[in-house]
Order: C-alpha cells, then sequence, then structure tokens
C-alpha cells in the first residue's frame, strides 16, 4: 500500500467525512432500536468505513470531522466538552483498522464484521471513559449505559459496515447465492 | 365524460413558507389526465414539474387545491398513503442509484414484499415486471446487482417500481444519462407498457424527439404556471407559442419552420419524422 | 406533513451572518487561534466567578459582532430538559464520588455536597458559554475562510511532517459534499417511500431488523457517495493534483492591529478566568 496521503485517500476521507456530517444532521443517523438512549447512533460508521477501506490515517481524521461536528451540534453538555466530543473519536478509524488489518487474512467477511464491531465499542468506551474522568457521569451508571447502548450499537455497526464495504468491495455473490424470490415455481 | 384517473385543481405550493427564502414553486395549477393516457410534461429547470409530479403519489400533500387520483382525495390528511403509493409508480430521475440488495430479484421484491403479499405473488409479480422491462426472469434474478450495466440497473429499478402494479406510471426525465441504444430500447418499453399494459403513463422530458414520440399530450410549464396543454400536434405547430416559451423543438420540426421561412408552403403540425419527411418530398417533388 | 422529506431546507452548518463588525472582518487566522484559547480556557475553568465572567464576555462578544443574541440562545433552549436532567443526576449521585467540600444532605447513597452543587452549576454554564462561543464564530466566519485560517494556524505543523494542505483539502471536501448528499439522501428517501418503504415498523426488539430496514436508504448513500469520490479522484489526478505539492495561495491575509489584539484579549480573558480562586 502506498504511504501518505494519496488523492484517493484525501477525497474517501473528505466524502466519508460529508456523511459523517450529514448523518449527524439528520434523523437517519440514529437507528431506533432499544438502547438507553432510546436509538443507536451509526455516527462513527463512516470513521469505520474509512479505516478499513484507506487506513487508519484516513479513518482518524474522519473521526476528527465526526467529532467536531458531534461537538457543535450537541445539545446535552456532555458532548459540548471537546474532551469528550472530538478526542475519542479520534480512535474509532484507527482501532477498526488494526482490527482489520490483523483479521483480513483470516477471512474478509469476519475482518470487516469484527472490525465494525471493535471500531463501536471503541466509540462507545473511550467516550463514556472521558465522560467519567472528566465528571459528567459516575462509573455505575457509565457502564450500564456502556452495555445497553454500546452492545446494540456494536450490533448496529457490524451490520451496516458489512452491507457497506462487502458490496463496495464487489466481494462474494459468485453465483452462490439466490435471490429470496428464487425456488420452484 | 369519464372521471379523470389524475385530477389536480388550483394547486399551489411553496416552499419555505414564511422565510425569506420563500420560493412559490407551484402557482394554481390544474390539470387532468384521463386512463390510458400518456401525458408529457416539459418546461424550464425550476419550473415547478418535479414538485408537480411528487404531489402524485403524496410525498408532497398540496399546500391549497385539490389533487384527486382515481378517486383517492391527497388533499384529506387521513387518505391511506400507501394505497396511493401503489396505485402511482413514480421512477426518480437516475433510479439507478436507489438499488440496495445484493441480487436484482431481492430488489425488484422489496415493494411487493413491503406490500405484505404472499411470497408466490410476489414471484409472479417480479416476473412480470422483470420481463416487461426486458430483463430474462430465469437468468437474472439472482445476479449481483452491482456487476449490471447503467442501462440495465435502470431496467431493475423501472421493474421495481412496476412490480408495485400501479395504475398510473410517472417517470422523471426516463432516459437521461442512457446511451442512445439503451435510449431507444426503454423509450420502447415505456410504449409499450402505455398501450399495451393500458398504463396511464406520465413523464417529464427535456428531449423533445422523446416527446414527439411518445406522448399524446404536452403539458407546459414554467415559472410554477401551466402555460399550455395540447397534443404535441398544437404545441409543436405553433411557432409563436413555441418561441414565447422557448420550448425546444424536436429536429424535424426545425427543419420544417427552417423551410417555411425560406418560403416554402409546408405543414408544420407534421411533428413526426415520417410525416416531416412526407412534406419534405412534396416540395422536392414540385 | 409536507415537510417530512425536506432534508435540505433544514440543515444549518455554518450559518453566516454577514454584519460586517469588527468580529466579521478579523483574520480568520487569528479569530480561529483566540477561540481555541477560550474554549480550551472554559474546559478548565471550574470556579464560580470565573464562569460567570466568561458568560458576560461571551455577551459581550455577541454586541460587538452585532448578531441578536437570540441566535446563541436559540441554541441553548433545547437542551434545557437534558441539562436539568443531567443536573439532577449529578446532584444526586456525584456525591459520594465528589470528595470534599461540606456535605449538605445526606440519605442513603444520594449525597450533595457543596462540590457536586459547584460540578452542577459549572457544567452548565460552561454549556452555555461553548455554545455562544462557536454560535459567534461560526455566524461571523464563512466555511471558506473557517477553512483559510484553519490550515495557516496548522502550517507550523508541516515542519514534523503533518500534511496541513491535505487536511484542510479533507475538510473543504467534506464541508463542500454535505449539501449534494443532503439532496441524494431526499432522493432516495422520496424512491423508497414510493416503493412501499416505511422506517423502523419491525418489532422495536429486532435489532438486525430494525437495522435492515434502512439499508434501503444507507447503503444507496454510501455507495453514491462512494462513486463520487471515484470520479472526483479521476478529475483530480487528471489535472495532475499531487499532494503536498508546493502551491500558490488565491486568498491572502494581513494581521492588522485588532487581530494582535483579540488574541492578546484571549490570553488576558482566559487568565482572568483561570486566576480567580473562587
Amino acid at each position: 500500500m502506498e504511504k501518505g496521503l494519496t488523492v484517493r485517500r484525501i477525497v474517501i476521507a473528505g466524502v466519508l467525512g460529508a456523511i459523517a456530517i450529514l448523518l449527524g444532521v439528520t434523523r437517519l443517523g440514529y437507528i431506533p432500536v432499544p438502547t438507553a438512549a432510546g436509538n443507536a447512533t451509526i455516527l462513527h460508521i463512516p470513521a469505520v468505513i474509512g479505516g478499513i477501506m484507506e487506513g487508519w490515517g484516513v479513518g482518524m481524521i474522519i473521526g476528527l470531522i465526526f467529532g467536531v461536528s458531534s461537538f457543535l451540534n450537541a445539545t446535552v453538555p456532555l458532548f459540548k466538552d471537546p474532551l469528550v466530543a472530538i478526542l475519542p473519536r479520534l480512535f474509532i478509524g484507527v482501532t477498526a483498522y488494526l482490527t482489520y488489518v490483523g483479521l483480513k487474512n483470516v477471512n474478509q467477511y469476519v475482518a470487516i464484521g469484527v472490525a465494525g464491531f471493535v471500531g463501536s465499542m471503541t466509540n462507545t468506551l473511550l467516550v463514556l471513559g472521558m465522560a467519567v474522568i472528566r465528571g459528567y457521569m459516575a462509573a455505575g451508571v457509565a457502564a450500564t449505559v456502556a452495555i445497553t447502548s454500546g452492545l446494540p450499537e456494536a450490533i448496529v455497526s457490524v451490520i451496516v459496515t458489512l452491507a457497506v464495504v462487502a458490496a463496495w468491495k464487489k466481494l462474494g455473490t459468485s453465483g452462490k447465492q439466490k435471490s429470496k424470490i428464487s425456488g420452484d415455481l | 365524460m369519464t372521471q379523470p384517473i389524475v385530477d389536480i385543481r388550483n394547486l399551489s405550493h411553496i416552499y419555505m413558507q414564511g422565510t425569506p427564502l420563500e420560493h412559490r414553486a407551484l402557482d394554481d395549477v390544474t390539470l387532468q389526465v384521463a386512463e390510458g393516457e400518456c401525458m408529457a410534461v416539459i418546461g424550464h429547470t425550476g419550473s415547478g414539474k418535479s414538485t408537480l409530479i411528487q404531489h402524485l403519489n403524496g410525498l408532497i400533500r398540496p399546500q391549497s387545491g385539490t389533487v384527486i387520483i382515481n378517486g383517492l382525495d391527497v388533499s384529506q390528511p387521513k387518505v391511506d398513503i400507501k394505497s396511493l403509493r401503489r396505485q402511482v409508480g413514480l421512477v426518480f430521475q437516475n433510479p439507478e442509484d436507489q438499488l440496495f440488495e445484493k441480487l436484482v430479484g431481492d430488489d425488484v421484491a422489496y415493494g411487493p414484499f413491503k406490500m405484505g403479499l404472499p411470497l408466490e405473488e410476489v414471484r409472479r409479480r417480479v416476473h412480470w415486471a422483470m420481463e416487461l422491462v426486458g430483463l430474462s426472469f430465469q437468468e437474472m434474478k439472482d445476479r449481483p446487482t452491482f456487476a449490471l450495466s447503467g442501462g440495465q440497473k435502470r431496467k431493475v429499478a423501472l421493474a421495481g417500481v412496476l412490480a408495485l402494479q400501479p395504475k398510473v406510471l410517472v417517470l422523471d426525465e426516463p432516459t437521461a444519462g442512457l446511451d442512445p441504444l439503451s435510449r431507444k430500447e426503454l423509450l420502447e418499453r415505456i410504449r409499450h407498457l402505455n398501450r399495451e399494459e393500458n398504463l396511464t403513463v406520465i413523464f417529464v422530458s427535456h428531449n423533445m424527439e422523446e416527446v414527439a414520440q411518445l406522448a399524446d399530450r404536452v403539458y407546459v410549464m414554467a415559472n410554477g404556471k401551466a402555460v399550455c396543454d395540447g397534443s404535441p400536434r398544437q404545441i409543436f405547430g405553433n411557432e409563436e407559442l413555441l418561441r414565447q416559451h422557448h420550448i425546444g423543438t424536436p429536429e424535424s420540426v426545425d427543419i420544417l419552420y427552417r423551410l417555411r421561412t425560406e418560403g416554402y408552403s409546408i405543414n408544420p403540425e407534421s411533428y413526426l419524422p415520417e410525416e416531416a419527411a412526407c412534406e419534405i418530398l412534396k416540395i422536392l417533388k414540385r | 406533513m409536507s415537510a417530512e422529506f425536506e432534508l435540505t431546507r433544514n440543515i444549518t452548518i455554518g450559518q453566516y451572518l454577514p454584519t460586517g463588525s469588527i468580529i466579521h472582518r478579523l483574520d480568520p487566522r487569528f479569530k480561529l487561534a483566540a477561540f481555541v484559547i477560550l474554549i480550551l480556557a472554559i474546559a478548565v475553568c471550574n470556579t464560580y466567578i470565573g464562569n460567570i465572567f466568561a458568560i458576560i464576555m461571551c455577551v459581550w462578544l455577541f454586541q460587538i459582532s452585532k448578531i441578536p443574541i437570540h441566535y446563541g440562545i436559540s441554541g441553548i433552549n433545547p437542551a434545557i430538559p437534558f441539562i436539568i436532567i443531567l443536573a439532577i443526576l449529578q446532584l444526586l449521585f456525584y456525591g459520594g464520588i465528589a470528595n470534599g467540600g461540606a456535605v449538605y444532605f445526606e440519605y442513603g447513597f444520594i449525597k450533595i455536597t457543596s462540590e457536586s452543587i459547584r460540578l452542577v452549576l459549572v457544567s452548565a454554564m460552561r454549556f452555555v458559554e461553548v455554545i455562544f462561543l462557536s454560535s459567534v464564530l461560526t455566524l461571523s466566519t464563512s466555511t471558506t475562510e473557517l477553512t483559510h485560517g484553519m490550515e495557516r494556524l496548522l502550517g507550523p505543523l508541516e515542519k514534523i511532517k503533518f500534511p496541513v494542505h491535505a487536511f484542510a483539502l479533507i475538510i473543504t471536501i467534506a464541508i463542500r459534499f454535505v449539501p449534494t448528499f443532503a439532496m441524494e439522501m431526499e432522493k432516495m428517501m422520496k424512491a423508497q417511500a414510493s416503493r412501499g418503504a416505511d422506517f423502523g415498523t419491525g418489532e422495536w426488539w429486532r435489532i438486525v431488523q430494525r437495522t435492515k430496514d434502512m439499508f434501503p436508504i444507507i447503503i444507496p448513500l454510501f455507495n453514491v457517495a462512494l462513486a463520487r469520490a471515484e470520479d472526483l479522484i479521476l478529475a483530480m489526478e487528471a489535472r495532475c493534483y499531487i499532494p503536498g505539492a508546493a502551491r500558490t495561495r488565491f486568498a491572502h491575509y494581513k494581521a492588522a492591529g485588532k487581530d494582535y489584539v483579540a488574541i492578546v484579549l484571549s490570553v488576558v480573558i482566559s487568565a482572568v478566568m483561570l486566576g480567580i480562586p473562587w
């Protein structure tokens, strides 16, 4: 792989950063599944995808864009603190990338899925950890949120990341898969 | 007279009402389309065409005026919007962008499944819709969508809407961005749907050849208003009108007008290429 | 109801409000630097007087930038319920963790101390300050100026091989594409609704199903975005864009007296905020 910021990396980071911003300002970034907050966010997924596709640098920059946009759009004091809103987000794409690289020789699907999970958990754990350190939340509350929100979010993240990256990398579907309406008439 | 299937009366729509960016997109539009008709809506960018067609399946609700589709009054807040969307199939510009399933068959089946139809019926509809747009059901249903060409993707998207078995098919620039061959084929498919399957077709287009070829009636819009409504023969035969509203003309009409300016006596209403050819032959034979 | 799909019209990022005030005319590099200094000071300051002082300073900033203060207040209003809930939670449960200070009330695990009250009030004030300050910044600076300012401010980092220009370009691309993708998304939502899509109607506990309900929009959105990216990459490479190559600048900024005054003022204000011991 080429080193440094190539034209490709610059553009992919910018475009996925745009999606991170867009998901944040519309309700599309929140999937209504049972969590403590009433929905699971997918705002961190562009950072995960960027990390998987173009490396940790791209993942980190998208994370930064996500963080700054969440900082600027925040309506709760917790995310009006740059140390909570921005700093933890830098690492989402990095851990996702490392996971993907570590596992990609095992199986592409597994690598992408686990990267989606790890990236999402990075977001949850670092944000909550920072919230505890900065005194917005007691450790017990944070642990509860990590389980009730973090796990559903990680599951959502795995599903979406797999769907997007597999489609883009044109993985699988080598004539083996049948559509739901296939079968004998 | 029978009830028109699409009946729009005095429809107005203002975007961002009450802000400095207020914009009147539709201004007192009245339009009737009879069942089985093929209607072209033409006009420049920003003339309100898109806003108009989005009223047809309730994506935009009337702010003032009424929209009645096959007896369903869209202005009523309690109207069954799902049933409305089954009756009016809306195909957006570049519909190939909206494919999301991995396999062609699944994508076409999305709408029917959402209607809660049993598997047998879904399969029957997907088969019907795919064959209708010229995709072999047997061959294509298990193909991955991303491996298709642009023209094929557009057919899949069209089949996805047809699988809802709508009574009215609305298309926004159906052939934009296609290569000439795919364009010709798609137009033939649409004509077939209109003539043989008796689907009411309403389409937006900037391509006047297309309008001349397909439409029974042409509806011209400018600045949110209807400026005229008539058969292609009436519209393309009226040079004054064409010039006043900067309406483009098919190549054939263009030639006829130029010949007339040169002093030849010809009938500019002969807008179809074959008719225009006859007119030109008449001059040559003299 | 008719606004159901009108995404593009509701998005406000970088809502620039040109009033031509002295704040608007500040060199974006210096304005951004002053903003960063003040935000950091606010993040660290946890005294009552320091924060009251910071709020007064924010109100004063609105005045000299000739921006009606209701722009700032409208950013706070939707957050009031959250602030109250958070305040109650902190008040009830944080006393046990924030050691020190006088204990005012104690019942079971509930313990209210002077420290936990301070925490509640200071974090509420901090929130107001950050909202006000970032409102002034985004209302008085266009996104172009912001990106330029950021690029120049980060300039020195080039010495340690940080790709400042590429970074600024990424931000520019991101901001540039938000409205484009918003329009795509609006179209996608309408197109799928026309096919009978309804979002989030599966049973609420079926996470996978609920997520897949969003696929008709999310998947095409990413696909369109990545396809656009490929086009842009091709276009940039065809024009021989080389990342990191030396290039001339279109916009030139020249610092004037007022810019230095702004920086000095922000340092002084920060020092006062952090210096006050109560």
